[in-house]
């Protein structure tokens, strides 16, 4: 999968600033919007090592989406941020 | 010479269709805070109307009282512009009016507390012909996408509450 289109991470931008709630310290928008841009090309860059990490039969059981989804759920319970 | 001061609360503000601040009641520690939470990425405008009482001349002076929700920096553009209609005289169409020109002000987050209240002032000076006790509505907009100047203040602007003053001769 690519990296998302510079649309999607305008998306991804502007809907965090909308639901977080927490202080944002001296972040500027644009310095913001590098981060996302950044978080993204990591993900498109370990794409192939995060799916080696999955051990079988989840790495071939699970769709390409349910392993983002469940990647998600272990984050969410490291940080709470959900 | 004395000055004229009209307050537009928050509460009374008025929108169209699309693209509006959201109206928010925060309960703060020891007393409610109100006010229009105006995106930081997409334009926001709110609208408010009032009849131009002893309105003598010279531009509008606009204060905007407004804090940053999440931003402890940067810059955030308030843009703001009116329409003024004089009832039986003017022919035009009240509701096809057209607004004049815009005004606006950068205003800079002064640091130390996140929630802190700013005072950012906007000097209005397209009048669009206006005459005492004119009809007038006035749009005060975030300028989110920068168009008039850098706004790169993370996160909502939340403003609480403006003043409009001029001066009756």
């Amino acid at each position: 999968m690519a990296t998302l289109s510079p649309a999607d991470r305008q998306s991804v931008w502007a809907q965090w600033q909308r639901e977080n709630t927490l202080p944002c310290g001296p972040l500027t928008k644009p310095e913001l919007r590098a981060a996302v841009d950044a978080i993204d090309g990591w993900i498109d860059a370990n794409a192939a090592a995060f799916n080696a990490a999955i051990p079988l039969p989840a790495r071939t059981s699970l769709s390409a989406k349910q392993k983002v989804w469940l990647f998600f759920f272990v984050i969410r319970q490291r940080f709470e941020v959900a | 010479m004395a000055t004229v001061y009209q307050q537009l609360l928050p509460e009374e503000a008025q929108f169209l269709a699309t693209a509006f601040p959201q109206l928010l009641k925060i309960n703060g520690t020891n007393f409610p805070v109100s006010g229009l939470a105006y995106d930081a990425t997409t334009d926001e405008a709110a609208f408010w109307k009032f009849r131009a009482h002893n309105y003598g001349s010279g531009n509008l002076t606009l204060d905007i009282e407004w804090y940053a929700d999440t931003a402890s920096s940067a810059n955030v553009v308030w843009e703001a512009q009116i329409a003024a209609i004089t009832p039986n005289t003017d022919t035009q169409d009240i509701e096809t009016d057209a607004l004049a020109t815009l005004n606006f002000v950068q205003d800079t987050h002064l640091g130390t507390t996140g929630q802190r209240l700013h005072r950012a002032t906007i000097t209005i000076s397209n009048l669009d012909s206006l005459a005492a006790d004119d009809y007038v509505a006035l749009r005060l907009a975030r300028d989110a996408n920068g168009t008039s100047a850098t706004d790169d203040l993370t996160g909502d602007a939340i403003v609480t509450l403006v003043t409009l003053s001029y001066s009756d001769t």
